[in-house]
């Protein structure tokens, strides 16, 4: 695997070689093991989970007063609200109560009220604003994959040949580029110019949103049959996933492109020209079968990007999610917002992380038991 | 050399090195065109950035016009007179931009030469000792991944208070344990190579080992990784400064340029895209150049 990590650069080594700490080497190599390593994966991914609340405990009761960056201006002028809170949140108590009480006060969904949403409890504003990033997200992730394997499937296959450089320099610039750079563009491009698209916003405002069954407006849509809604929201969605993705679908496209270019140059590719399977046989079913593993390994990496790039995209397209509410909680100074997306955020992560190191032991033929 | 005693047959025959022996370990680099065309990119800016640094430090002005007064009518389209037009305000974008270069080139090295630094001490010796130091740090920077950059630094420069100093801060606190991870890796690579063994026989403490033959091992590895990092600096950079969060208003600044004028993207289109377009040359001029540099690394150990 050489190639591939020269492409994915020496950083990555931990995270390939991480999920790949299974003996498949022994012959009694059986589903316990899976179990086993499932479990210690569970564990890590629990324990990380606790690490992202001591940072960001760290950072919202240590650095400086906690009572100002939750009360901003009003903390000078009402000392009588600036006691109310030190009771509250028990700011008098020492640090470790301190955490207890903000770890218990986590579970039972206690993350805070918004002040930049009118003292809203922020769990409130988090169920009306992370469906619509998980929609962004899901249509960025569709994207970014589609793109990605199709540029890098192009690149592979024309190796060498000049499509394969120009899809290098389209992708250099795509993640070269800040997502709120690609987002202007493309609202010039397909929207000022080509009137295509509509500029913002998650759907029609005068068509008739669905009733919350799941939470998420698409779904509940659908399920619904309120398809007029649904049409709407599909359109409204595609300019702020295709920003995200066309700065995300490199990095699937490089590792494709590497790992194929590896596999092409392996025993068993030899084997099969040999017999006299044709190029394009050994090329997709041999080739880019295999070729195709490496990609779940970034996916951590693709959708620590995607989210990042929520924050611009959801802002330049007026798109109501979790990106909007960051940046809404940043400029009010409203900090228990700031936190409850930082967690949030981490959490998405942290389940992509474990989800993407069990699909690895699933597919790579290399750790199937036999 | 003082120690007149050292071991002789501590490194690995090297091959004959260029002028930059003593960055590389002695492995030749090549030129490819990647890096001629990345690094003259990066070039440019930095001569740019350095000629600005300096007329600040005496007081000249080498842009064409103030950059902070207005100085023509306002929303211009580009022209001979205002090469990039003006803005809202009637300011020449032009020398705006310029204006606005060091800003996150100086970011992006102080933050990635800090990183290297505490991620090269940290990484090496636990890599080095193994044990409960080793995984902890492990530990440490699982943690560290599960977050955001831009989120993390969103959420201490929002507590701290805008501006370039808590910037700073924020991208290092959220920087160094990439370099962490990648110097334990790395210094895993090399610890149980033949030379290594010989200065532990030798009786060479863990310090003296890591610093004399660890470190000089393992540093073109890193220095390939910042490069292509110098170009994420700059970009998470140009996020924060989008979103406010950098140098107050008056002092120009590329990603906040960007949201200043993106109200204008129907009447003046190039005044929120000639920003965003310099942004996006900066980085490419890093990654291309990063990449340009690991192929040739591949091709030579290859």
């Amino acid at each position: 695997m050489t190639g591939v990590r020269a492409i994915l650069g020496p950083l990555f080594d931990d995270w390939l070689s991480s999920p790949i700490s299974i003996n498949n080497s022994e012959p009694n190599f059986r589903l316990v093991d899976i179990g086993r390593y499932i479990a210690r994966r569970l564990l890590l991914a629990v324990f990380v989970l606790l690490g992202v609340l001591v940072i960001t405990f760290v950072i919202s009761h240590s650095f400086g007063d906690p009572i100002y960056a939750w009360l901003g201006k009003s903390a000078a002028l009402h000392p009588n609200l600036v006691k109310l809170y030190v009771a509250k949140y028990h700011l008098d108590a020492p640090i470790y109560t301190q955490f207890y009480y903000y770890v218990v006060g986590l579970l039972q969904g206690n993350l805070g009220v918004s002040p930049s949403r009118g003292f809203t409890p922020v769990i409130t504003v988090i169920e009306q604003t992370l469906p619509y990033t998980l929609q962004i997200a899901f249509f960025a992730i569709i994207m970014t994959l589609v793109m990605g394997v199709a540029f890098g499937i192009l690149a592979s296959f024309y190796h060498k040949k000049p499509l394969d450089a120009g899809i290098r320099g389209f992708y250099l610039a795509g993640y070269s580029s800040p997502p709120f750079f690609v987002g202007l563009v493309l609202l010039i491009l397909l929207v000022y110019f080509l009137h295509w698209l509509p500029s913002g916003g998650a759907a029609t405002i005068t068509i008739q949103a669905p009733h919350p069954i799941t939470g998420i407006p698409m779904l509940d849509s659908l399920i619904e049959g309120n398809f007029a809604y649904l049409q709407s929201a599909l359109i409204h969605v595609i300019l702020p996933s295709l920003t995200l993705a066309v700065t995300t679908f490199g990095v699937v496209t490089r590792i494709l492109r590497s790992s194929v270019l590896d596999v092409m140059h392996s025993n068993f590719i030899r084997t099969a020209r040999a017999k006299g399977v044709d190029e394009r046989t050994v090329f997709l079913s041999h080739g880019l079968r295999n070729g195709l593993i490496p990609v779940v390994t970034v996916s951590s990496l693709v959708v620590t990007y995607l989210l990042t790039g929520t924050v611009f995209v959801e802002n330049i397209f007026a798109y109501p999610g979790m990106g909007q509410y960051v940046v809404q909680a940043l400029l009010a100074s409203d900090y228990p917002g700031i936190l409850a997306t930082t967690l949030i955020f981490a959490s998405l992560i942290v389940l992509t992380n474990l989800s993407a190191d069990i699909l690895y032991v699933v597919v790579d033929p290399q750790i199937r038991y036999s | 050399m003082t120690d007149k005693d050292s071991p002789p047959p501590t490194r690995p025959a090297r091959k004959s090195a260029g002028r930059l022996g003593f960055i590389t370990g002695g492995v030749r680099i090549r030129r490819n065109k990647e890096m001629v065309i990345g690094g003259a990119i990066i070039l440019v800016f930095v001569i740019v950035a350095l000629a600005v640094e300096v007329a600040a430090l005496l007081h000249i002005q080498i842009t064409p016009y103030n950059p902070i007064d207005p100085v023509g009518p306002p929303l211009a389209a580009p022209s001979l007179k205002y090469l990039f037009g003006t803005d809202q305000l009637g300011r020449d974008v032009f020398s705006r931009i310029i204006t606005a270069t060091p800003n996150g080139f100086s970011i992006g090295f102080a933050v990635v030469g800090i990183a290297l630094l505490v991620g090269i001490s940290v990484g090496c010796f636990a890599g080095f000792r193994g044990g409960l130091f080793d995984e902890a740090l492990m530990r440490v920077t699982d943690i560290f991944f599960a977050i955001p950059a831009l989120i993390l630094a969103i959420a201490i420069v929002a507590r701290l208070g805008p501006g370039i100093m808590t910037m700073t801060f924020a991208l290092m606190v959220v920087w160094w344990p990439a370099y962490a991870r990648l110097s334990r890796g790395e210094t895993l690579k090399v610890a149980h190579q033949n030379y290594i063994e010989a200065a532990k026989t030798s009786g060479f403490g863990t310090f003296k080992i890591v610093i004399r033959h660890v470190i000089p091992n393992i540093f073109l590895t890193l220095v390939v990784y910042a490069t292509l990092d110098l170009g994420t600096v700059v970009l998470v950079y140009s996020g924060l400064s989008y979103l406010g969060l950098s140098i107050p208003p008056p002092a120009p600044d590329w990603g906040y340029m960007v949201s200043n004028y993106q109200d204008y993207l129907i009447s003046a289109p190039w005044l929120p895209v000639i920003p965003g377009l310099t942004i996006a040359l900066a980085v490419v001029g890093f990654s291309v150049f990063g990449d340009g540099f690991r192929d040739s690394l591949e091709e030579s150990s290859a």
